[in-house]
């Protein structure tokens, strides 16, 4: 692996992984993807493989991939759709990975993806000095996800302009692509598929129609049930992170996870745990995503500046950072910790004094 | 091998069904002996009744108090029903094996016993499982199997492998490889060891018997839970028979339903959607193994679409090819119930159960009844219940949806005959007889117009459990109308208390009872002689006055109650301002009592308003009682209109008066906002003396009348609290909506850090 990468994508991270279970196949692969649905779910949710051991890449709701990998099956498409930071990218990037091999055939939605990203468009230089040719033609992945009978993603579809969603209307219902100006159809091979993400909650998103929706198969994907599930997922993304990050610094321990958590989940559900108190929600989303990056965050501060184990204050900066996206937000934030935190006992007063420091 | 054939199926298994109907098809036996009490034998003539249809239930019962009770249901795809069903249809002997359901109630009995101290866990009717192995122990045995099996569920395994069978061969050695393994996986415990030894013990040797009659063993098929099988292929060995213990019982046949059948489901023979598996059964039937998905799917979306959702075709044939590839995953070929009900949800629900959960409860639950013919197997009350239903027609109530019920008690002058002049008086008597019993066929709602007293409306539902009930109710009377005087007669004599006598006079009179009310009113009588505290008095007369009301329209004849609640209003007028001597948690019984005497006395002409008025003059105006009771008295004088403006003025302010503990004046205030808010929010003169009160008030001193008047205006709403503030407003001479304005406004911190400070206030000395 070349390490000097930022980010790998996970069909790299993973590769002893897939290769392994792709050399136990036993049972029978669908046409286009490298193995079994079965060994498509060991790969996402866990399980052994001979002597290789598969981490689990989507901890909690295996139903819910079962559904997912299912739909991909039948050659519908699939839509995630969730909360920020619900592990929906995630989720499809690795289902790409361990069905094709291969997880970039994406696009990125946006508030300007145009049609022509979706299907095709010109090298104009090409274009001008030949006229329309396959050579001056330039493919989107979804055009080449067809052409392989690989499956495409559409990362945040509900981003992108409502008549280039509709785009996809017509490539999903007739699974094929025309270029008018080639007089060409390209028919897909058998294991196209699309994933696409949307988001529920965050601002700036264009309502999906109904017509768009009847295409796929959605599948929600929902927070973390438990306070233990959570941290679980934590604990192992910040691992995964903190390795390729080269952070210096000394994993999180349990009980720091727990806290960051505890604080999570309280002030997402507007709630103590316990449910006994109720608590001003923030503004922002506060997702499990947010806790990994905060954590991962907190490393790199004590890992930079600090001793390397990670101290109140590396927590309390990130903590601020992540609660307070607004002004409102100083005011739930302070009621909190003068209720609720400061309320908590010793473990938690390191925590409660260096939080009041940033606030004071 | 013994020869016998031993055919393990679960108590409610479409499979088990149909494979064992085909099995007895190709065996052709000649003894059929099934797992179920052999007391039960003789209802086999009345389940084979075409008239008979299923869901229905044998329920066993005590003779005696505490009543136990037993429940075996059989659906449409019971195996044991299709048994009982084929050897009626083929002449073919059938014995039952089981311990007589009299030995099951006394051992249930005793378990309840041990276990009294325990929580009380649906004693009596959860005992239906008695069938299959013992239901202390399942959780542990099939949590255990769930965790072993791929899905995760053992309810699903055993769907996927078991109900979704090729042939009765497979089923046929599955569920007794299941049944045995289970056997091996289960740890018992006391009694259950003990009641699975008995059982298979007393099994063995039917079969034994049986053989012994000269009916060679490969012609004989016994049905049993797949847990037994294993136990009862050493039948051929010779044992004693333990003697069992005995409660004397009586059965009976009820009509079942398919929602008290899922919402018992009890051992691993889980029924949670009952609707679906008989889907399965007519699947099997019609010989189409994706019958039940099909269907499923398509009542999901008939089901959508009648409550006004879209659910298209396409979406249902997507769902469903979803739920082959789910069930593929999991190496079935066949949909189970969780991969259909998964499907939907991505499919139909567009990924969120919510949206489809009233439709998969419809598909998976649904609301049939069972049927028995007219009667049959009844106990008497039972065939008095159906034919008053008749007579009543009230018959189209009897759904597992509850309806509501207008009754009109009048007569109904048009009618041609007094037997439909009087229908809905009779309905209501015969309603409130089903009350008094406690059976939870009909319940009254509240009536918002008090005065109607000709009207009454019910919620009617029927549910097993009133059919429970009413057999339980059988060791009270023969009809209905005997057992709701025995219930009544019961009540009178098993209390001391004068109300609870008051009410079942009220509840004879409802039910139209002179007689059992007579005997009632007798009762009361000799009771009202001896001394009785003030609010039994007051909830009595209450009661009492409710019959008087009523009476007339109900065609009772009252008189000899008025006397009764003469005697009662006296005694209360006088004993009054002795009971107002209390602290404050009895106050609140005081005062309601007080509301109570002071309505019955509006509501009744004959009594004399003089004597009322002067003992609620002696509370409001003495100065030794409880302070919150005088101010409620003043309310009801003031609302009686027996207190001048100038009067309350006066009796505010010395009330509240500088000397006066502040806690005794605002308790006074209390008492008084209790009543008729309207009328205290539009006498001004009473604002100016509260806030002349406060001024004069130094600071210690106010802050403890602060609280005080805090909780008597807590449950003030805001509009009234708006009015209150106008008032004060024109007092001070300010604009009303600026007081109000001003009130409303968020504290500042300075306010914040004097109301902070009140917290460490002590308000106790």
């Amino acid at each position: 692996m070349d390490n000097s990468i930022l980010r790998l994508p996970a069909e790299q991270l993973f590769e002893d992984e897939l290769n392994a279970l792709i050399k136990a196949e036993t049972d029978p692969v669908p046409e286009g993807w490298r193995m079994s649905p079965r060994s498509v779910k060991t790969y996402i949710c866990g399980g052994k493989v001979g002597k290789t051991v598969i981490t689990p890449k989507y901890i909690g709701h295996e139903r819910l991939v079962e559904i997912a990998i299912a739909t991909l099956v039948t050659d519908r498409a699939l839509l995630l759709i969730g909360e920020p930071g619900t592990a929906k990218s995630w989720l499809s990037e690795h289902l790409t990975a361990a069905i094709n091999g291969n997880s970039s055939r994406v696009i990125q939605g946006t508030a300007g993806t145009t049609e022509e990203q979706i299907c095709y468009s010109w090298n104009y230089a090409m274009l001008i000095a030949n006229g329309p040719s396959e050579q001056a033609m330039l493919k989107s992945p979804v055009f080449t996800a067809m052409e392989e009978g690989a499956i495409a993603r559409v990362e945040e579809i509900s981003r992108c302009a409502s008549e280039v969603q509709d785009t996809l209307i017509s490539l999903l219902s007739e699974k094929r692509i025309s270029v008018p100006e080639l007089s060409l159809e390209v028919p897909a091979k058998k294991g196209f598929s699309i994933i696409a993400t949307a988001n529920t909650r965050d601002k700036g998103v264009n309502d999906m129609s109904a017509a768009l929706k009847r295409r796929f198969n959605i599948v929600v994907l929902p927070a973390p049930e438990t306070l233990e599930e959570e941290m679980d997922i934590v604990k192992t993304r910040v691992e995964q992170l903190s390795g390729s990050l080269d952070l210096n610094a000394a994993l999180p321990k349990d009980k720091v996870i727990e806290k960051i958590c505890t604080i999570f989940r309280e002030l997402r559900g507007g709630e103590t745990l316990d449910k006994k108190q109720k608590i001003k929600a923030p503004a922002g989303v506060l997702s499990t995503a947010e806790a990994i990056s905060l954590l991962c965050n907190s490393m790199a501060l004590s890992g930079s500046f600090g001793n390397g184990d990670i101290s109140d204050d590396d927590i309390a900066a990130g903590l601020q950072g992540a609660v307070v996206k607004d002004d409102k937000d100083v005011v739930a934030w302070k009621e909190y910790l003068e209720n609720i935190m400061k309320k908590r006992g010793s473990e938690w007063s390191g925590l409660y004094r260096a939080c009041r420091e940033l606030n004071e | 091998m013994s020869g016998v054939n031993f055919f393990g199926i679960r108590h409610l298994s479409p499979a088990g069904a149909f494979f064992l109907r085909e099995f007895l098809i190709e065996t052709k036996p000649e003894l059929v002996i099934i797992e179920a009490p052999m007391d039960f034998e003789d209802a086999v003539s009345d389940i084979v009744r075409s008239e008979t249809k299923p869901p229905f239930a044998i329920l066993a019962y005590t003779q005696s108090v505490p009543i136990r009770t037993i429940l075996y249901p059989f659906a449409e795809y019971s195996p044991e029903y299709q048994a009982i069903k084929w050897c009626d249809e083929n002449n073919v002997k059938l014995k039952f094996m089981d311990l007589p359901s009299e030995t099951f109630l006394a051992l249930s009995d005793e378990r309840i016993r041990e276990a009294e101290s325990d929580i009380d866990e649906n004693n009596n009717q959860d005992e239906q499982d008695g069938q299959e192995a013992a239901p202390d122990q399942k959780p542990d045995v099939y949590e255990l199997l769930s965790e072993k099996s791929e899905d995760g569920s053992h309810e699903t395994f055993w769907e996927r492998t078991l109900e979704h069978c090729e042939n009765a061969e497979a089923y046929h050695l599955g569920a007794n490889l299941f049944g045995a393994n289970v056997r091996e996986l289960s740890e018992k415990n006391g009694i259950d060891e003990k009641e699975t030894a008995l059982r298979e013990g007393c099994m063995r040797s039917v079969i034994r018997s049986a053989v012994k009659d000269g009916i060679s063993p490969e012609r004989i098929v016994v049905v049993t839970g797949a847990y037994h099988v294993e136990g009862l292929k050493t039948w051929e060995t010779d044992e004693e028979m333990p003697t069992f213990p005995k409660l004397p019982s009586l059965h009976t046949l009820m009509p079942y339903s398919y929602y008290r059948l899922s919402t018992r489901s009890g051992y691993g023979a889980g029924n949670k959607a009952p609707a679906y598996y008989e889907l399965i059964w007519n699947g099997l039937c019609k010989n189409d193994r994706f019958y039940a998905a099909n269907a499923y799917l398509s009542k999901i979306a008939e089901k959508m679409r009648v409550s006004g959702n879209a659910a298209s075709s396409a979406q249902v044939i997507e769902a469903l090819r979803l739920s082959k590839t789910l069930a593929q995953l999991h190496g079935g070929n066949i949909p189970t119930l969780r991969d259909i009900r998964d499907a939907a949800t991505t499919c139909i629900g567009e990924g969120s159960f919510a949206a489809i959960s009233a439709a998969v409860a419809d598909t998976e639950i649904g609301t049939r009844l069972g049927e028995i013919p007219e009667g049959v197997s009844r106990t008497s009350i039972q065939d008095d219940f159906y034919r008053l239903l008749k007579e009543l027609k009230l018959e189209k109530y009897r759904s597992v949806t509850a309806q509501e019920l207008k009754l009109d008690l009048r007569e109904n002058l048009r009618a041609s005959s007094e037997k439909s002049a009087f229908l809905d008086l009779n309905r209501s008597y015969f309603l409130h007889k089903l009350r008094v019993l406690g059976i939870d066929f009909a319940q009254l709602i509240p009536s918002k117009q008090d005065s109607a007293t000709w009207a009454e409306t019910w919620r009617i539902q029927w549910t097993t459990e009133c059919e429970i009930v009413l057999v339980e109710s059988a060791l009270k009377g023969d009809t209905i109308e005997l057992a709701a005087a025995y219930e009544i007669k019961e009540t009178v004599e098993n209390t001391g208390d004068i109300s609870v006598i008051a009410k079942a006079v009220e509840d004879a009179f409802c039910c139209g009872m002179s007689k059992a009310a007579g005997y009632a009113v007798n009762a009361l009588q000799a009771a009202a002689a001896d001394n009785i505290p003030f609010y039994e008095t007051a909830k009595t007369m209450f009661s009492l006055s409710n019959v008087i009301s009523y009476g007339d329209i109900r065609k009772a004849d009252c008189s000899a109650v008025e006397p009764i609640l003469k005697q009662l209003y006296y005694r209360a007028c006088l004993i009054m301002s002795a009971s107002c001597i209390c602290g404050d948690d009895a106050a609140k019984e005081t005062a309601n009592a007080i509301n109570m005497i002071n309505s019955v006395e509006l509501a009744q002409g004959f009594l004399e308003t003089e004597k009322w008025t002067k003992a609620l003059s002696e509370v409001s105006f003495r100065d030794d009682l409880n302070t919150v009771l005088s101010g409620l008295c003043a309310a009801i004088l003031l609302e009686r209109n027996k207190i001048t403006n100038d009067e309350l003025k006066t009796e505010v302010s010395r009330r509240l008066s500088k000397g006066v503990p502040a806690d005794l004046g605002a308790g006074w205030f209390e008492g008084l906002a209790m009543k008729n808010r309207n009328g205290l929010i539009a006498r001004l003169s009473l604002w100016e003396s509260l806030d002349d009160y406060l001024k004069e008030l130094d600071d210690e001193e106010f802050k403890r009348a602060l609280v005080f008047l805090r909780r008597a205006f807590a449950d003030f709403s805001s509009g009234e609290k708006d009015a209150i503030a106008e008032n004060l407003g024109e007092i001070w001479g300010l604009n009303g909506e600026e007081v109000s304005e001003a009130l409303n406004a968020p504290l500042d911190a300075a306010s914040q850090q004097v109301i902070d400070d009140l917290s460490g206030f002590d308000f106790d000395f």
